[in-house]
Parts: C-alpha cells; sequence; structure tokens
C-alpha cells in the first residue's frame, strides 16, 4: 500500500480530475475536482499495481505547472500523456469515473435517487401481456422429432 | 489427517453440488461439501452501497483474474477471445448469474439426429423434464405459461415485469413479427419459500441484497443443511486419492487455514464447473491413470463449449428506466433457435433482454468503446447514452471440439500452489457465423423498436460464464467420460454432475438444465446404491 498523496500532488490530481471531467456547460453537473474527489481517488489507486505510474505522471505534470497552466495548454498534457503512459492514463480515468458517478450529487443530476438500490428499491408497473398476443397466435417453435 | 470416512463427498457448492446435495440428504447417508468459497453475506452486496456499480468492477468483476477474491482461482485465458467469468462461494457462480433460467429445447439432446452435427446425448428431454420442473420449484422460477418455443411447462411464479425498456424492445420484435416471450427467471416476483419478493434492485449480477433471487445459498442449501448435509467452506481441494482398485478413496485438500488435509469417501462427486473439474481430474495423476483421472478416453478437458455472445445495444431517443428491474431477466426471444437450413449456420441461437447498465459501468463502456471521451464533449455524449440503452444479447450455440479444451498451466498456480487451469479455444466457423446472423438480428430488432445507434461486440469479451462440454456424457467409454448419471466409466464410485458433462450446448443459459440433470444423477444413483460397487 502506498502512502497518501502529498497536499501539492492532491492538488494537481484535482486538476487533472477537473479536466477530464469538467463541468457541464450548463451547471447541471459540477467538475471532478471541484467534488473534492481527489482524496477518493488517491484511496482508490493506493493499492494498485499502476500506483507508481500514476505518481509519475502527477509529478511529470506538476514540475511542469500544469494547476496553473490554461486549458488548451492541460489538454495538450493530458492527450501527451494518454499517449507517453496509456495505462497509467487509464487507471486514473477509471478511477475518476468511479468517483464520480458514485457521487450523490452527480447520481441526483443524472435522474437517479441518490440512494444505493438496497432496502428501497424500485417500482417497475406490472406488465400489460396482451403485447404478446401475437406470439400467442403463432405454431410451435420447436422441434421434437 | 481426518480418518472419518464419508458416505458421499461433493467438490464444490455451486449450482449442481447444491441441488444433488439436497436430493442425497433424504438417504440419511452422511454427506460431505467441500467448498473453497465461504458463505456470502446479502449485507455486504454491492447494491447496499453507493458504490454498487463501481463494485461491479473490483470486487464482484466477472473475471477471477480481475476479481482476485481469497476463494478465486487465476485461469490462464490469454489463448481465448473469451475470458472465463466463474464465482467461487457457497452458492457458485449462482451468486453472480442473470438467473435466466430457460430450459434446453428437446431437439438439444438429439443434435446429431436433427442436424448431422456433434452427437446425441444418452438421454432425453422427456428423460429429464420431471427434474426440470422439480428444479424450478426448488429454486422458484417465474415465467409464462404457453411459451410456442417450448412444451407446455407450469412455473411457480408470475413473470418479472419488463418495464419500460422491456415493453419498448418487445414492441420491436412484435413489429417484425419474431418470437419473444417473458424470460423464465429464477427470481421470486413474489414471496416464495422464505425468499422475500424481488425489490427490482437492477444489479443482479454482483449478488441479491433481498434474496430474491435463487442463487443455491438461499435455495437448496438450508435445505440440505437442514436435513443433515455438512458444508465445510475455505476447503480447497487438490486432488482425487486413488485406491490400488482404482476406485476413488477420498481427496487431498487445504482448509480454511492453509493445512493440508485428507478427506476419505465412499463416492466422490465433483460439481466444479466445466473448468473447475477438468482441472482436477487433470492434477489427480496416478500409475493407474496418468492422464488424469477417469482420462482414459483422452477426452478430460477436451470439448470446452462456451456460449459465444454478441452484445448489441440500442440507444434510444426517451429514458429506460434500465437500471430498475433484474438485469439479464426481461424477456427471450428464441425466434433464431432451430435450425434453418437456408442460413449459413447449423443450430441456432437465443436473444436475452439486457436492461440498461449503471453509470459507471456506462462511462466505463464508453471509454473502452471508443465512443465516449473524457473532457469537453464528456456530458454532452453520456446524457445522450445513459439510461438511454437496450441491449439484445444473442446466446449463440457453441459446436463441441477437441481443440477447445482445459489443460493445467505449466507455470501459473493458485494460493495453495495448484496448478491453475489454462484455456485454449477459438471460434469454430458455425459459430462465428453465428455471431454475425445474431448480432444483425438484434441490430433489426432494436432499430424496429426505435433505436438510433446501435453499438455491437462480438463475442463479448469476458463472457465465459456458461463452461461445458470437457468431460462429456455418453454410452461408449471410449467417446465419452461418464454415463447418463454422471458416473465415470473409469472410476465406478466417482461422479461429475457439472456442466462438464454437457455434449452439446443449448443456446440457452444452462443452470437449470445443469442442476436437473444433478438431481437425475442423484436420484439415479440412489436407485443403483445397491449394486454400485458390483
Amino acid at each position: 500500500m502506498s502512502a497518501a498523496f502529498a497536499r501539492d500532488e492532491l492538488g494537481t490530481l484535482s486538476s487533472v480530475l477537473d479536466e477530464l471531467l469538467p463541468p457541464r456547460g450548463d451547471g447541471r453537473l459540477p467538475g471532478a475536482g471541484a467534488l473534492g474527489l481527489a482524496d477518493g481517488v488517491d484511496t482508490a489507486t493506493r493499492a494498485s499495481a499502476l500506483r507508481p505510474a500514476i505518481a509519475a505522471a502527477l509529478a511529470s505534470l506538476a514540475a511542469r505547472g500544469f494547476s496553473a497552466q490554461s486549458k488548451p495548454e492541460k489538454l495538450a498534457r493530458l492527450q501527451a500523456l494518454a499517449k507517453e503512459a496509456p495505462e497509467a492514463f487509464q487507471a486514473l480515468l477509471v478511477q475518476a469515473y468511479g468517483a464520480y458517478y458514485t457521487h450523490p450529487s452527480v447520481v441526483e443530476a443524472l435522474g437517479l435517487p441518490p440512494r444505493p438500490p438496497f432496502p428501497k428499491g424500485y417500482d417497475v408497473p406490472a406488465t400489460d401481456f396482451s403485447l404478446l398476443d401475437p406470439v400467442r397466435r403463432r405454431a410451435k417453435l420447436y422441434r421434437e422429432r | 489427517m481426518s480418518e472419518e470416512t464419508v458416505d458421499v463427498l461433493i467438490v464444490g457448492a455451486g449450482a449442481s453440488g447444491a441441488a444433488f446435495a439436497w436430493s442425497l440428504a433424504d438417504t440419511r447417508m452422511n454427506v460431505l461439501c467441500l467448498e473453497q468459497g465461504d458463505w456470502m453475506d446479502p449485507s455486504r452486496y454491492p447494491s447496499a452501497g453507493m458504490d454498487w456499480d463501481l463494485r461491479a468492477h473490483g470486487d464482484f468483476a466477472l473475471s477471477p483474474n480481475d476479481r482476485k477474491r481469497p476463494a478465486d482461482y487465476p485461469v490462464n485465458d490469454a489463448g481465448s477471445p473469451i475470458k472465463a467469468a466463474m464465482f467461487n462461494a457457497v452458492g457458485g457462480s449462482t451468486i453472480t448469474y442473470a438467473a435466466h433460467f430457460p430450459r434446453f429445447h428437446p431437439s438439444d439432446f438429439k443434435a446429431r439426429t436433427f442436424d448431422g452435427v456433434a452427437d446425441d446425448w444418452p438421454l432425453d428431454w422427456a428423460r429429464l423434464e420431471p427434474y426440470y420442473a422439480l428444479n424450478e420449484r426448488m429454486m422458484g422460477v417465474a415465467g409464462l405459461t404457453g411459451d410456442p418455443a417450448y412444451p407446455p411447462k407450469q412455473l411457480p411464479l408470475p413473470p418479472v415485469p419488463l418495464g419500460r425498456l422491456g415493453e419498448t424492445v418487445a414492441r420491436g420484435f412484435n413489429r417484425l413479427g419474431w418470437h419473444w416471450w417473458p424470460s423464465d427467471s429464477a427470481i421470486a416476483t413474489q414471496p416464495y419459500n422464505g425468499r422475500a419478493a424481488c425489490l427490482n434492485l437492477g444489479p443482479c449480477l454482483t449478488g441479491c441484497a433481498q434474496g430474491a433471487k435463487g442463487s443455491t445459498d438461499v435455495t437448496y442449501w438450508p435445505a440440505a443443511v437442514r436435513r443433515g448435509v455438512r458444508l465445510r467452506t475455505g476447503c480447497r481441494v487438490r486432488e482425487i486419492l486413488v485406491r490400488e482398485d482404482g476406485l476413488a478413496d477420498g481427496v487431498i485438500y487445504y482448509d480454511a487455514d492453509g493445512v493440508e488435509r485428507r478427506q476419505r469417501a465412499e463416492i466422490v462427486v465433483l460439481a466444479c464447473n466445466g473448468i473447475g473439474t477438468p482441472r482436477l481430474l487433470l492434477n489427480s495423476r496416478s500409475k493407474l491413470f496418468p492422464d488424469g483421472l477417469a482420462n482414459r478416453s483422452g477426452l478430460v478437458g477436451r470439448n470446452l463449449m462456451f456460449h459465444p455472445y454478441a452484445m448489441v445495444i440500442g440507444v434510444f431517443e426517451d429514458r429506460l428506466d434500465g437500471t430498475q428491474g433484474p438485469t439479464g431477466c426481461g424477456l427471450m426471444s428464441h425466434e433464431f433457435y432451430e435450425t434453418d437450413r437456408s442460413r449459413s449456420f447449423l443450430r441456432g441461437y437465443s436473444f436475452e433482454l439486457m436492461r440498461g447498465v449503471g453509470p459507471v459501468t456506462m462511462a466505463l463502456l464508453g471509454g473502452q468503446g471508443g465512443w465516449l471521451p473524457w473532457g469537453a464533449g464528456h456530458h454532452e455524449a453520456f446524457g445522450a447514452i445513459f439510461d438511454h440503452t437496450a441491449g439484445l444479447l444473442a446466446i449463440c450455440e457453441d459446436l463441441p471440439e477437441l481443440h477447445n479444451r482445459v489443460t493445467l498451466d505449466p507455470e501459473l498456480v493458485d494460493g495453495h500452489g495448484i496448478p491453475a487451469p489454462r484455456i485454449e479455444y477459438r471460434l469454430g466457423e458455425n459459430s462465428t457465423r453465428m455471431l454475425e446472423h445474431g448480432a444483425a438480428r438484434a441490430k433489426q430488432v432494436l432499430e424496429a423498436a426505435g433505436a438510433k445507434l446501435v453499438i455491437s461486440e462480438a463475442p463479448m469479451r469476458v463472457a465465459g460464464w456458461h463452461l461445458m462440454g470437457t468431460a462429456r456424457m455418453g454410452s461408449q467409454p471410449d467417446r465419452s467420460v461418464v454415463n447418463a448419471w454422471g458416473r465415470c466409466h473409469d472410476v465406478r464410485n466417482l461422479f461429475i454432475i457439472d456442466g462438464s458433462v454437457f455434449v452439446t450446448a443449448g443456446a440457452v443459459n444452462p443452470t437449470n438444465t445443469i442442476q436437473a440433470l444433478a438431481l437425475h444423477a442423484a436420484e439415479m444413483l440412489k436407485q443403483n446404491l445397491a449394486e454400485l460397487f458390483d
């Protein structure tokens, strides 16, 4: 298990998350960085075999002042990273999606109740199986001999 | 070392081991089951947490190679386009199956007679029918009578609701005039035998927190244990021991503390699935059986059959409430099940409805498929597909081919140092043509249902749920491993009762057939007990 990222590494990670999953234009969905997901992504990747590669990628970005760069510069850096360290980049992306799309505010904004499926479950209306009338009129479809 | 000799030792507590154990319980024999996994705790299933969707890619991932739970063993499936997807626990893969629970067709037992391919089974549909019916009562199967794709049958529970998504797809089938029917589902749609009714949680493939899904830890096992069967968990069997007279003598296993133990038995029964069973047989070499136990035919591990899947997803204009309702149970279609010689393949396939996926899964699928960008444009693309998709899975009948096989990996081992299984598998021409046909027909259905965009993957990669054929049954010892009731030709007190014994694969999920065969085998064992060792 790796040590937690330091504050400056978390800052870079937060900036990266906001580029991977930026706020939606209409304001209905926040950016991943602004949601404070960096700590969760840090925790989720600590046991990963790719953690050193992720840490190295963040260090490389930080060394070039990623957080202070313009949006086009950030995009170019991340596109380069995706080519240079595809496994680390993919691992980071998976964790970003995982943290983002399980956050209650994001889940609610997607139109789902911000709760786990269990124990409330969902009401699904009973089906009117008159839909099957054309199928019921068909001859048997199986072979016996 | 244990000195106790049990009457019957079952290895594996999944679908078949549970049914077999329950059936034997009424004999009052001393029955013991060894299971490498543990009892699952439903309160800790993913659907009870906000991260339910994420855990489907972590500790509940489909592949044991990704999941890496202590109970799992690695599988070298680098030599196969289809990756193994079994689960190890009390309940086996029924913990994570969709509970889509159809029977085989009568013609599935006579592929040679009807279509001139593969072989006929040494038993027929009529022989198995009472065991299907018994199994459906025990597992609590929901469905609707009157399906023209099957001989008449009665199921104990009403069908699962289709929901907006299922009704949309059903109308697509109707527009084409093609068969569809509500799925036969091992899901308690009403309270049933102590099981609570389904709440439409959605993610059945990561365990059912409600206990409505018919996994054998909540169906057969409680009844079997109440009737005296003993179930010992955390016990991984390494090899089967053989006496000098060629009979099975018991097993060597590692207990939950990792201690090597011996368990002696009068009868040994393997219920370890179509990969685990040949692995264990091949790892049980002796002077009498230098090529692996019960392998004088050379067929142990050969004829591995999956069901190659084509996954076809339609994107619709409207939202479909796709995360609500049993994910893999809704409707099925057998329009293309039986052989039609005007097609480019023999035998056939079924369709199974796939409801929508959660947001994490959708994002990952989109990323892997290259149709969901990160960064600018992500939300617009995501919003257009999330909860706007319905899927159809074409479940294709694979034919048995000798070169598709399970062997022991020369290097890879599990946590106890036991050689891991290696899969060598390639899609046959018939299966390839069938997949193409299935993907094209699924696209037609989804477009007829209103899909504006259709995406497909064939064969679906991590879809090796159905593991069949690697110790097949038959009446001739040189052409099969076991007889019609799972008894090994070479070792008359050794039985195999899992999907390994399948002669052909059919084109539906096999669990109902696996369990019906296990119940039949148990009944035959009971009937023949007096002469079993003669």
